[in-house]
């Protein structure tokens, strides 16, 4: 008896584990930002999520005729790194309700990185909000889902 | 028996062998064939894109500023002025020197893709300095003893309809006049001003557009078609900011964290005047209007707090007194012959102006 609670408390920590591992991960997939510049792939690593730049509108340069690299980036040993697998989001875990916090954006097209927030909205929809220290000071911008053209 | 604790080693390899697979680290993103998300489209059929309201290397926004701007001796012409009680005479008035605090917040209210809403503050203090005791015309004497403040809201409305068209709304009122902190004038005496822009987003380098605007920055009120143009060349090394005709800038990109502009601004307002004074039954306002020829450098001192420093050459545009008939605003505009009470003239001179700067992400 004894082993058959130990087995059933068990089994329902790993279900209660898995259940709150696939709603976190409901976050993964390829994103695109509001604008239409870029896309965004969110994956998984460890218990934290990442998103990298996996496609560019304007992939190269219009002044160097090359791929475009991180060319803002404070750390001038990062300047040479190609913005396309550039991870910008970092460090996100889920909270709840389909929050992902703790984490930070980074915008390559001034070199700042921001505190930020994810919220999904809707299975096909993230509100990302960028934020200096405090939330109101900051802007949310809104991400739709991709997927494979039918 | 047994066979449950087989089950639970096998359930616990198994939990382990899913966790192991999330620890395992994706491919380098050189060994990634990325030629696979372009073929991709939305999974909401109706989903759109929208422009945002920057480009490239745009000077930051500035969420919350504190400054202070003083500008060097300068000389004023007054004209004659025929008053209820008095006649004074054309006379020139010196000052050695006028500054004061300059305060503004303007803070999201509302930042989402589809509509971005702004609503701010701002306060301008500006004392002049006189131990010229050679004229005796009324300005003269409100400007050094009272000086003139300007307080007010503003807010900001950006509205993008797709990925290339936009709408900007502002509207702000101004409470300005010859009061102080402690001594603050009625809120009816307070000046409107608003502009709508209709514009193109072309692409992250460019965005123009034109509109109408009702404003106060020649001094007294008028309607002015507007210009709206940012644009960044190529090389992201320079650009430009405009808003014509209230500011037009060159904009000289150092790095990320740092810029220079060059151009002017026309800065002005509509300021009550005199109401304490032995002319306090007349219904005054100095139309003041100054055009700043100016360079400024602004850089990032830590993160988001930047630094902002112009200097240039401050001239008069305006500095003519209306009267009121039944206290009611009037317009004259650029063609309009209605006489002013006073017609005086704000010699120029060099200015200076330092702020500090919460800015935008």
């Amino acid at each position: 008896m004894k082993y058959f609670l130990f087995f059933t408390a068990f089994i329902a920590l790993a279900s209660f584990s898995t259940l709150q591992d696939t709603e976190a991960d409901r976050l993964l997939g390829v994103w695109e930002p509001s604008n239409g510049k870029a896309r965004v792939k969110i994956e998984k690593i460890g218990n934290k999520y990442y998103g990298k730049i996996v496609w560019l509108k304007e992939p190269n340069d219009p002044a160097t005729n090359q791929p475009k690299v991180d060319s803002k980036n404070p750390d001038a040993s990062m300047r040479t790194v190609p913005l396309k697998g550039y991870r910008m989001l970092k460090d996100f875990t889920y909270s709840s309700n389909s929050q992902w916090e703790n984490g930070t954006i980074y915008d390559p097209e001034n070199g700042s990185t921001y505190k930020c927030i994810i919220k999904m909205t809707d299975a096909n929809t993230l509100d990302i909000r960028g934020y200096i220290g405090i939330e109101a000071l900051g802007r949310t911008d809104v991400w739709k889902r991709l997927e494979m053209k039918k | 028996m047994q066979k449950s604790l087989l089950a639970a080693a096998l359930a616990l390899v198994w939990h382990s062998v899913v966790l192991c697979q999330n620890d395992t680290l994706p491919p380098a993103a050189e060994e990634e064939d990325f030629s696979m998300y372009e073929n991709l489209d939305f999974a909401d059929e109706g989903a759109k894109r929208f422009c945002t309201p920057k480009v490239f290397d745009l000077s930051p926004a500035k969420l919350i500023s504190i400054g202070y701007d003083y500008q060097g001796a300068f000389d004023v012409d007054y004209g004659a002025m025929q008053t209820r009680i008095a006649e004074f005479p054309g006379s020139t008035g010196k000052f050695s020197g006028a500054g004061g605090m300059r305060v503004m917040a303007n803070i999201p209210i509302v930042s989402k893709t589809n509509v971005v809403l702004q609503g701010g503050i701002n306060y301008a203090r500006t004392d002049f300095y006189s131990s010229d005791q050679s004229t005796n015309t009324p300005l003269h004497t409100t400007l050094k003893e009272k000086g003139l403040t300007t307080m007010g809201i503003h807010s900001t409305l950006f509205k993008p309809l797709d990925a290339e068209r936009f709408i900007i709304a502002q509207a702000a009122s101004d409470l300005n006049g010859d009061y102080g902190l402690s001594n603050i004038h009625p809120v009816r005496f307070a000046r409107t001003s608003a502009a709508l822009i209709y514009g193109k987003k072309k692409n992250d380098r460019k965005m123009y557009g034109f509109g109408l605007s009702r404003t106060y920055r020649v001094g007294e009120i008028n309607y002015i078609p507007v210009f709206l143009l940012n644009w960044t060349a190529p090389s992201r090394k320079w650009g430009v900011e405009m808003l014509a005709p209230a500011r037009v800038h060159v904009r000289k990109t150092i790095s990320a964290r740092s810029l220079l502009l060059f151009g002017y601004e026309l800065e002005g307002n509509s300021y009550r005047i005199l109401r304490n004074g032995p002319f306090g039954a007349e219904n005054l306002e100095l139309r003041r209007s100054e055009l700043r020829i100016r360079a400024i450098w602004e850089t990032s001192m830590y993160k988001f707090i930047w630094l902002s420093l112009q200097a240039g050459y401050r001239h008069g545009y305006s500095f003519n007194v209306d009267s009121f008939e039944n206290n009611k605003e009037f317009f004259r505009g650029f063609f309009g012959d209605q006489a002013y009470k006073q017609e005086n003239t704000l010699n120029g001179t060099w200015y200076v102006q330092l702020s500090i700067n919460l800015v935008s992400p």
